[in-house]
């Protein structure tokens, strides 16, 4: 097993046996450990000494359900501090089959505005992986939407891409690393962090792999895998949330769009409501039924990768029955939708492809937009507008490069107070002020507001969080550690995070899981393993981020929360400071 | 005579959202995927008359909210004999929806809801509640 490194200085490559102490990392748990040991946290994120790290996790590549999850890790230009952001993609698989365990580009060209692209096959004879490197300006400002045809065209039908867009070419903070999903699209996401910028600082604008060949990921007790993998499936396939045409195969994860919006917690016009009128329009039932009468028929979702059981990626279709964009998930539907006003899931899709096109992070973008909007800059509701403006990123305009270096920079730019972010990265869909638990994550979290850092799969966490009342905010605190750290796990195993959904009901998926990483590295580790192994993980965030200058008194909600009263509820957000230093003072 | 005593008793009024398949129950009002009805119920109606008066059973329906807080979920159900107030907003969803605990960890719920998930082992930490 290796670790790949790319020399982007001067496209060379380096195969290294992967040290011992790294054997047993996985994901999340490579990336940060990688970016912990060798990117120093004082320098620029898009200069030559960061680092861009891609690592599947644990059991990716393997038959393990649901678990084609790619990690990548680097220091954040949105946020100035360590980043993991995750997606779904045939891609992190290829790398476990050619038994890479993490892919690793450093270095910069000395020439400004070149970019290239890697190839990386097995070579069966040499028994390893080998990498070409070819000129990629062609594809330089292009659609990804008409890039990615040319390069399965270009080297086969059997490849997987991971690239940059536009947005990473112009260094913006918002910018996603792109991966193709079964359809050949350009629309799986690492979305959160900028990282697209550092990938092109590097002038590197796609990685190509075809595993043929290629061993497979080597399982060292296969009885035991197997019986967790089957744990696993039957968990994924029994329960509400995760099993065919439940929740999230039906409605997909804007399944929680009228619930969000029903508890008054759906954040609208930049923040300024807990509650959006539009927002039965532009919910998953609505996705369901809207589609269901442009093509005459149910559509249940797809995978995005594959081996997935939940299957929860959905498609929008136009008026004709033509297919408009895939996918629209419940961030990207409020992002684009209610944070901004707008009603209109014909208009919320077509942002949602702009983005992708371009490279853009959909959360991003819409909170940027909103913030926009506020200004003045566009009226609230306008869609189309709206859209013009991400064309403006996608071309790198005088006014889409203030917008594609994120909220919080427009924010600035315009002279606002109400921008809704935490150490630079915009908030999700859940309003703080009105479900508060989500709140002490948004804040505490090594990666900016990030509503996918706190998921819980054991209910034996209330132990690990102590004896506190839950739903005090000391309680409140020692949860969101404990569920901070069990994510790191679980991005650190190459599953996907919705498996938390069917694994915390159902405790036989849990032991599944255990099993599957103990089945693949012969290791022995038990239940509570998951949240020390996690635990560890969050040290080291928590640790280079100090190091990149990041104190407690960045561990906060924005100001405005606290004194804006948020309708319908109207509650400030009022969590004591101390329950929050709490959740890394006891780690 | 009859008439004013029904104007005297329905006197009150509930701003009810149904989602999903349950808009099936909006009669006129319904939408493809979802319905918002005005109902009009006697004084002192609880949620299990509402939910006579609409048509649906109570295990049909699963995530709850009055007047944006949690008042029940799949499988757990204590709001039946919680007394409607005119002008409440009521949002009932179909079994297929959900809401997993992290999203909804210290957000608002009924004083009923917060008994039954404290009676519920470990403090009601699951994401669903259905049994078997």
């Amino acid at each position: 097993m290796w670790i790949l490194r790319l020399n982007m200085t001067d496209r060379t490559y380096r195969l290294e046996e992967i040290p011992a102490g790294y054997r047993n990392l996985g994901g999340r748990g490579m990336t940060s450990t990688i970016v912990s040991d060798e990117v120093p946290p004082l320098c620029h994120p898009l200069g030559p000494n960061n680092k861009l790290i891609f690592a599947p996790g644990i059991v990716t590549g393997t038959p393990a359900p649901t678990s084609a999850r790619i990690s990548v890790g680097a220091k954040s230009p949105l946020t100035g501090g360590i980043k993991e952001s995750n997606a779904g993609s045939a891609w992190p698989q290829h790398l476990a089959l050619m038994r890479i365990k993490a892919l690793v580009v450093e270095g910069q060209p000395k020439e400004k505005g070149k970019y290239w692209m890697a190839h990386l096959t097995w070579d069966g004879k040499a028994g390893k992986p080998k990498v070409e490197f070819f000129g990629a300006d062609q594809y330089k400002g292009q659609d990804l939407y008409e890039v990615f045809p040319k390069i399965f065209k270009r080297f086969g039908a059997g490849i997987a891409i991971s690239g940059c867009g536009a947005a990473g070419e112009y260094g913006y903070a918002n910018s996603g690393i792109v991966f193709n999903d079964l359809m050949k699209r350009p629309s799986r996401y690492s979305g959160r962090g900028g990282l697209g910028a550092v990938m092109a600082s590097k002038g590197l604008k796609f990685i190509v792999t075809d595993p043929k060949g290629a061993p497979a990921v080597n399982i060292m007790d296969k009885a035991l895998f197997e019986q967790g993998t089957k744990k696993m499936a039957d968990a994924l396939r029994s329960h509400d949330i995760t099993k065919p045409k439940g929740a999230l195969n039906t409605y997909g994860t804007a399944v929680l769009v009228n619930i969000m919006n029903e508890a008054g917690g759906y954040p609208t016009r930049n923040f300024s409501s807990g509650r959006f009128e539009g927002a039965a329009q532009t919910a998953g039932e609505s996705i369901f039924e809207g589609n269901k009468k442009r093509l005459g028929k149910e559509l249940y979702n797809h995978p995005c990768s594959p081996g997935c059981i939940i299957q929860c990626s959905n498609t929008w279709h136009k008026p004709d029955g033509t297919e408009h964009a895939s996918c629209v998930e419940y961030e990207s539907d409020w992002a684009l939708g209610a944070d901004c006003g707008i009603d209109s899931l014909d208009h919320i899709a077509e942002m949602v492809r702009q983005c992708n096109a371009y490279g853009l992070d959909t959360i991003e973008t819409g909170t940027t937009l909103a913030v926009a909007m506020e200004a003045g800059v566009l009226p609230f509701g306008d869609g189309k507008k709206a859209i013009k403006l991400i064309h403006e990123m996608g071309k790198g305009t005088p006014i889409g490069r203030i917008l594609g270096g994120g909220t919080a920079l427009a924010g600035k730019a315009f002279g606002l107070a109400r921008v809704p972010t935490v150490k630079g990265q915009s908030m999700p869909a859940y309003e703080p002020r009105a479900v508060k638990g989500i709140g002490i994550t948004y804040a505490t979290t090594t990666m900016g507001a990030d509503h996918t850092a706190g998921y819980t799969i054991a209910p034996e966490i209330l132990s690990v969080g102590g004896k506190a009342d839950p739903l005090s905010p000391e309680g409140k605190a020692a949860l969101s550690r404990a569920f901070q750290a069990t994510t790191a796990f679980i991005d650190s195993t190459g599953h996907c995070l919705f498996i938390a959904f069917a694994i915390l009901d159902i405790a036989t998926g849990f032991e599944g899981m255990m099993e599957e990483c103990n089945g693949v590295l012969g290791t022995s580790w038990k239940s509570e393993d998951a949240a020390k192994i996690g635990a560890e993980i969050l040290r080291k965030e928590r640790t280079f981020n100090e190091a990149a200058g990041f104190t407690k008194e960045h561990d906060r909600v924005p100001e405005f929360m606290r004194y804006e009263p948020l309708p319908p509820h109207n509650q400030v957000y009022d969590v004591p400071d101390s329950a929050l230093d709490s959740v890394y003072g006891e780690l | 005579m009859s008439k004013v005593k029904i104007d005297e008793v329905a006197s009150m009024t509930v701003d009810v959202w149904l989602y999903g398949s349950l808009a099936r129950y909006g009669g006129r009002a319904a939408k493809r995927s979802f319905a918002n009805v005005k109902m009009h119920l006697p004084d002192g109606s609880k949620m299990g008359d509402l939910l006579s008066l609409l048509g649906i059973h109570t295990g049909e329906r699963g995530i709850t909210f009055i007047n944006g807080q949690l008042s029940a979920m799949p499988g757990l159900q204590p709001d039946l004999n919680h007394i409607l107030q005119s002008g409440d907003r009521v949002g009932l969803f179909d079994l297929k929806s959900m809401w997993p605990f992290q999203y909804r960890h210290g957000a608002l719920v009924t004083d009923e809801m917060r008994r039954a998930l404290e009676a519920e082992k470990n403090s009601g930490l699951r994401h669903t509640y259905r049994k078997g």
